[in-house]
This record gives structure tokens, sequence and C-alpha cells, in this order.
């Protein structure tokens, strides 16, 4: 089992990288951005934060983008939050189905492992891939704080980080059950369910039905804007995260172990 | 002797079209099996099946006295498989697939791997993106065989191989088997069933009956499709 680790995270090492970078770099770049934006910003504050339901969306209504802790959460709280779950949905919906698809089954499936283990193997790479990231990612947005000498709010962009881990393993999971089920690379379906979940989240917080139902997209508990405000999030979004997250990854296993295999 | 395949009453299906049915087959230890069919008679689907890649519906499989569903992992240890397509992950270089291979099954394999690559004359620096199909076959013997397997499976080992590495296969397949492995082949080319195989079955459309004998003319082996 702990070949089949080892090979695959070298085997998606390149796109980690390239992720981990890209929106690090994305989200180090916003912050540095927010010096030479600081004196348009405080103008721009006000007006952003009397949007309605724009505002309401994007957290503009409950913190100033004048300050760097709120423009943290409003900018970068975005960047990280769409470019993780998308990194998440690619990662895990083509790491079982991959075999198949490209045909290299008949190989890894011919060696004395079980159907478990290599399930196993590849969750454990997309869950220390995803660590890996979400460290990489922070460490650019400590640097960004660090070199604008501007004090870090250490508890909530801790919390920040460790619920998009969270959201990043609960699409990743849903991602992970599909690949157990499909012989084909499903990127598309992976990046949509990204999106959806993103904009679903995004009418909740505009669309008073929706608010109660918040909880079942995972940006519910990962949302920069409340959790840099101290809005207490719900405790079923968690519930459902951690129901979701043990659901997929136990259904990806049955599965994969039941059925037949293609050539 | 031994008998390293026992298949009792084999029934697979693929939802409402046939696989395999009620096959039932003994190989016994020092044999090289011959397996021949037409396309799509059934001949892979038993493969796949003693494998574990396909869930059968009914019967049993036994694999050097073990079964091959409780006993999967054990079984794979002492087979060497070698699939008609041999597909691998491009990116990797050759010596790494090989010594992947190895190294899932916690084994050093590097001497009999190295012997192989020298008689099959594998260049073990390219990467697997870079090799011909005949090249990538040459890779999957080596894989196959670099453990000294008791079992080998070989499904249509042959496409794409020139003359002298068809010799050279066929030369390693004996050797092997002298040391008291046991192959089961899976083919099309007569002259492979004529010369090496010892005994030998035939599938069609889903059913397995026995050959008297694998000395067979062009003309019978060409019934054997057209039926």
């Amino acid at each position: 089992m702990r070949t089949i680790l080892l090979r695959e995270i070298k085997l998606n090492f390149k796109s980690f990288l390239i992720w981990s970078l890209s929106v690090g770099l994305m989200g180090l770049a916003c912050i540095l951005l927010y010096q030479s934006m600081e004196g348009d910003m405080k103008d721009m504050a006000d007006m952003f934060s009397n949007m309605g339901a724009f505002s309401d969306a994007f957290g503009m209504s409950t913190l100033s983008i004048a300050t760097l802790k709120g423009y943290f959460a409003t900018e970068v709280g975005t960047v990280h939050g769409l470019g993780g779950a998308m990194f998440a949905a690619i990662l895990a919906i083509d790491i079982l189905s991959k075999e198949e698809d490209k045909h290299t089954g008949e190989f890894l499936f011919s060696l004395p492992v079980s159907r478990s283990k290599v399930v196993a193997a590849k969750g454990i790479c997309v869950a220390v891939l995803l660590v890996l990231f979400t460290i990489i990612c922070a460490l650019f947005y400590v640097a960004g704080f660090v070199y604008l000498k501007e004090e870090l709010p250490l508890k909530e962009f801790t919390s920040f980080m460790l619920r998009q881990l969270l959201m990043n393993i609960e699409i990743a999971a849903l991602c992970f059950g599909i690949s157990a089920v499909s012989g084909k690379s499903k990127m598309g379906m992976g990046l949509g369910i990204a999106l959806v979940f993103y904009v679903y989240d995004l009418i909740g917080r505009v669309v008073p039905d929706l608010k109660d139902y918040l909880f079942i997209g995972p940006y519910a508990y990962a949302n920069a804007s409340e959790i840099f405000s101290g809005v207490e999030t719900d405790a079923m979004a968690f519930v459902t995260a951690v129901m979701v997250i043990l659901c997929a990854t136990i259904f990806a296993f049955i599965f994969y172990d039941k059925r037949d295999l293609a050539s | 002797m031994k008998n390293v395949v026992e298949i009792q009453n084999l029934t697979k299906s693929y939802g409402k079209n046939r696989g395999v049915i009620d096959v039932s087959l003994t190989i016994e230890e020092g044999d090289i099996f011959g397996f021949i069919g037409p396309n799509g008679a059934g001949k892979s689907t038993t493969i796949r099946s003693m494998l574990g890649f396909l869930k059968i519906n009914s019967g049993s499989i036994k694999i050097l006295e073990m079964d091959s569903v409780k006993d999967h992992e054990k079984i794979l240890e002492n087979v060497g498989y070698m699939p008609s397509e041999s597909w691998f992950y491009t990116s990797m270089k050759v010596k790494d697939v090989i010594k992947y291979a190895a190294d899932v099954r916690k084994m050093d394999c590097s001497a009999e791997a190295e012997k192989l690559c020298e008689r099959l004359k594998v260049d073990v620096n390219k990467r697997i993106k870079e090799l011909s199909y005949g090249n990538r076959k040459k890779v999957s013997i080596v894989c196959a065989m670099q453990h000294r397997p008791r079992l080998f499976i070989f499904d249509e080992p042959t496409g794409g191989l020139d003359p002298l590495m068809q010799r050279t296969f066929f030369n390693l397949i004996d050797e092997y088997v002298n040391e008291g492995a046991t192959c089961l082949l899976s083919t099309h080319v007569l002259s492979e069933v004529n010369k090496y195989c010892r005994h030998g079955a035939i599938m069609r459309e889903g059913r397995l009956s026995m050959l008297d004998s694998v000395l067979i003319d062009e003309d019978e082996f060409i019934r054997f499709y057209e039926e």
C-alpha cells in the first residue's frame, strides 16, 4: 500500500504544485495589492457595504474591505475558496477511474494488492495533498501579512484555513465516491460540483428562503467573511460535512470492491 | 500431478449480455495450456474472472489450491499476468515500472529483471510513452516474469513482437515451465498452439470444450472460428 501511495503522490505532484503555487501566489498578490489600494479602499468600503444583496453575498455588509482583515476575508477568501475546491475536485474525481480510463488497471490489479488497499492508498494521497495544499497557501498568506507588517488575526485565520481544508476534503470525498463508480474521466463533473456549491452558497446568502438550507453546502461553514466577523456557524453544517465525508468514502470502498473492472 | 487451475461451472454475464456459461477447466502443474477461440468467445472473461477483475455470477475458481475470491492477494503473489494490451503509466520510465511492480510484490527482483531485460532487449531508461506497442509488450513480459511466478497467464502475448522476440519469449516460458511453473496461453496463432502447448481448449459463444489434441491442422483450426 505504501508503494502505491508514494507513486500516487508522485504522479499527482506536478498538478499539486501548479495549483498550490497558483492559488497561493494569487492570494499573496491580492494581499500585496491592499497596500496600493488602501487609500481608495476607504471610499469604496462604504459603497460596497451598502449594495444590498451583493454586499450580503460577498460578506461586505459585515466586514469592511478598508481593513486588511476584511479585505482578506472578501478577496482572498473567495480566491482560496474557489481555487481549493476546484483542486480538490480535480484531484479526487479521476484518482480511481483513471486506472480504467487509461487502461492501467490490468497492470495494477494483477499485482498482489487488494482493491481496498488501492482505494485506501489513493484516498490517503488525496488527503495528504489537500493538507499540503492548505499549508502552502497559508504560508503565502502569512508572508503577505508579514510583508505588509500587519497583525495577522491568528484565531480567525487558523479557523478559516482549517474549515477550508474540511470543505476541500468534503468536496474531494464526494468526487472520490463518483470516481469509484465511473470508469471514465469525469473532470468536467468535478469542476461543476465545486462551482455549483459555490454558487449555491452565494445564492443562499441572497435569497431569504434558502438561508435555512445553506448548511447543505460546504461553503456554509467555510465562508471567510462569516469566520472573520465572528458569526457563529450552524452546527448542522459541520455534521453534514462529516456525514458526507464518511458516507462517500465508505461508498467508494464498498462499491469499488464489488464491481467489475473494465479492461 | 497437482491441479494449478480448477474452474468449476463458472458463469459470468454482463447484465443481459453473455460472458461465459458453465465453464469447467483443469490445468495441471507443468502444463502449457493453449486457450483458443474467436474474438468475444469468452477467453478474456475467463482469464479476468480468474484474476479477480470480474465478479463471477456462479461457480468456483481455485488457483494453486486457493480460492480466487478469499485468497485473491495470495494467488496474485504467485501469478504472472500479461494482458493483451500492455498499458502502463505513460510518464514513468521503464525501469521505474519494473521496480514498481516488484516493490508492490515486496520482492527484490532486480537480478531476474536485469536478465529478462537483457534477453528481451528492453531499454529500461526510456519512458513508457516513447515505446512502441511491441516494446510495451516486452515490458509487460518482464513484469509478468521477474518474480518467477508459479502460474503464468498470457492473453495474446505475441502480438507486436518480432519473430526473434517471439522465439525468446517462448524459450523463456519453456525454461520457467521446466523449473516447475505452469502456463495458460490465450492465443489466435495456430503455430503457437501446435508447437508449444501440451493441452488446449476452445471457447465458442461462452462455452468451453477441451481439445483432444493440440496438434491440429489449419483447416480444423479455421473451422473453430467459423462454426
